[in-house]
């Protein structure tokens, strides 16, 4: 090895390493924790006694939000590219979950896959496209596709318009599901989703989606490959967004025009990305859980739960950009700056994008 | 032999022609400077040889092969890491993160990190130990957690001399790599530059306001004044050179 740099630049460190890096696995074992945790409460909820078929059906819904969240964070919140269509994706992975299911019988799994796929497909395609567009015009572009989308689903026969595509009843290896069983699908696939979020964001691949948030040309200059690893972001937050697409589809056993010819899941989805706070592992939950409880609690009230939507999505932009993981994680975070602190780290000034539990 | 080499390189931006007909070369294991007074065309020179900046006429070589052609992304690839003039880094990420996208070339397979396959652990592992490394060499293993953007100026740079570092480059071109830094600081990148050369063995093409600094280190020095080739020599050579003399210091009354 070659010799350091001579002379004291630089100040004489107090820091003890071994202690700092074994308090942050010490975290890393405390998020996993929490992760298993929330896990393990969603499979034991349905046993609880007041549980009823119904609030598995609306957990399902909950979940699916998170999914296509999830997706939308890929690309606003680690990549930095502003999509405002990604409804197009979740109406790509409804409706091919629903011919399948409709045409050739493809049970929930193989659907859902299959709805991601065409999704995925269709963002790599787009991706090549939009990536060339700067800032605001792609996120005007994924908007045009949005409506693209609506319409195509509006007025070209197979997807049958207004009137909408049944889907035959769910199957899973060969058995019919019900609220029950379609409510643990989605909380297998909102597990996978998660821990592959976790891994791609640790991974020199997701470094690369963040060098080239914050720095196109330092990232370059490293070689990353601009359009390759954008395209590869689009593509992936399109597979996830479809296949929460394809089960939000599934859960209804019905797709139509009706729900997917306008924008407003695209709006519901970077809703519940912005509010929930898009560069936290766990910030789509928060949101996704948002998005869908506020119109359940003003059932009556149609209208306000719109605004209240507005609202809050305001009041997050304005007091709270990060969204509402990152207020939530504050303490936590403030907590561990003081141990790291207390081993002697220097560290008031730690990176602020280390991930929370999700 | 030169490492890298500038034939006839000219830019022009709309009727302005930042770069004409400009020659360099770069022999390998030097320190070579790259000097002139404002808007000479160094900068636009620079982005050429990073890729950064389209060139109008004449050709780039790196080790005898034509480079103009390449994706900025591609030119870490062949062992040029450069800088930048005022610091370009991942100010909200960690001084580790910011080292790690230096070693972006030695990732391999995407799709294996994607999945954290084995061959892309070991990788990983490689490239993160390469990274305390410089980080140690450079003495900023007490600050690999810290945000970027919350350190001190000269810390900064030193990380961007990290980030180049990681690549494990043959060449690092260092765009004014004492821009705004004071005594200390510029003594302090000086000796970084010089350990960079001779300890690693690493050529060095950089551009400079700062003379002294210059004068100081380099092996051999290229002036150009209003996009064209003024002077070439060591630095002595170029210090008594009159054209260079009346470029900086404008024409003595006779």
């Amino acid at each position: 090895m070659v010799e350091a740099v001579p002379g004291a630049i630089g100040r004489v460190p107090a820091t003890d390493r071994k202690a700092v890096s074994g308090l942050k696995s010490r975290f890393e074992h405390q998020n996993w924790a929490a992760a298993i945790v929330f896990f393990v409460a969603l499979s034991v909820m349905p046993s609880l006694p007041f549980f009823e078929g119904w609030m598995a059906s609306q957990a399902a819904l909950i979940i699916i939000y998170i999914m296509a969240a999830q997706g939308v964070s890929i690309l606003t919140g680690y990549t930095g590219l502003v999509t405002v269509g990604h409804g197009g994706f979740l109406a790509i992975g409804a409706y091919t979950a629903a011919l399948l299911a409709k045409y050739t019988g493809l049970s929930v799994i193989p659907g859902m896959l299959a709805g991601g796929a065409m999704a995925a497909l269709i963002g790599m395609v787009l991706g090549l496209v939009f990536l060339r567009l700067a800032g605001a015009f792609m996120a005007i572009g994924t908007l045009g596709f949005a409506f693209f989308i609506g319409a195509v689903v509006n007025d070209v026969p197979i997807f049958e318009g207004r009137t909408g595509i049944s889907l035959p009843p769910n199957t899973l290896f060969g058995f019919e599901i019900e609220d029950y069983g379609f409510y643990y699908v989605c909380v297998v696939a909102l597990a996978l989703i998660t821990l592959f979020i976790y891994v791609l964001m640790r991974s020199g691949v997701g470094r690369a989606f963040k060098a080239l948030r914050d720095s196109e040309k330092a990232a370059e200059a490293s070689g990353v490959n601009r359009l390759l690893y954008r395209t590869l972001a689009f593509t992936i937050s399109a597979f996830i967004t479809g296949v929460a697409g394809a089960l939000n589809g599934q859960i209804v056993n019905y797709v139509s025009a009706e729900v997917y010819g306008d924008i407003w899941y695209s709006v519901d989805i970077l809703v519940a990305a912005i509010v929930g706070g898009s560069r936290f592992l766990f910030g789509p939950y928060l949101g996704g859980f948002f998005v869908v409880m506020v119109p359940f609690f003003f059932e009556e009230l149609a209208d306000f739960a719109f605004i209240l939507k507005g609202v809050v999505l305001i009041a997050v932009l304005m007091f709270a950009p990060a969204g509402l993981a990152a207020v939530l994680a504050r303490p936590v975070r403030a907590l561990r700056d003081r141990l790291l602190v207390a081993a002697g780290s220097d560290s008031g000034r730690r990176a602020g994008e280390r991930g929370g539990a999700p | 032999m030169s490492l890298l080499r500038c034939e006839n390189v000219t830019v022009r931006f709309g009727g302005v022609v930042a770069c004409d007909s400009i020659h360099l070369e770069v022999a390998e294991g030097k320190i070579v400077g790259l000097i002139g007074p404002n808007g000479a065309g160094k900068t636009t020179l620079f982005n050429v040889l990073s890729r950064f900046q389209d060139l109008d006429a004449g050709e780039v070589y790196y080790r005898d092969r034509p480079i103009s052609r390449l994706k900025a992304s591609q030119i870490v690839r062949l062992g040029i890491a450069r800088t930048f003039q005022n610091i370009n880094l991942f100010a909200e990420q960690s001084v580790m993160d910011n080292i790690l996208i230096g070693g972006h070339r030695h990732l391999g397979n995407a799709f294996a990190h994607m999945f954290a396959l084995p061959a892309a652990r070991r990788s990983e592992r490689r490239i993160e130990a390469r990274a305390v490394e410089i980080a140690e060499m450079l003495h900023l293993e007490d600050e690999l957690d810290t945000a970027v953007g919350n350190l001190a100026y000269g810390y900064q740079k030193r990380v961007e001399f990290a980030r180049a570092l990681a690549a494990q480059p043959e060449i690092m071109l260092l765009d004014e790599p004492v821009a705004g830094c004071n005594d200390a600081e510029t003594a302090e990148l000086e000796g970084i530059v010089r350990w960079i050369n001779q300890s690693l063995g690493i050529t060095v093409l950089l551009v400079e306001h700062d003379m002294s600094m210059v004068m100081g280190i380099c092996d051999y020095v290229y002036v150009i004044d209003t996009g064209t080739n003024l002077a070439a020599g060591t630095p002595s050579e170029v210090q008594s050179n009159r054209e260079v003399i009346v470029a900086y210091l404008g024409e003595a009354d006779a």
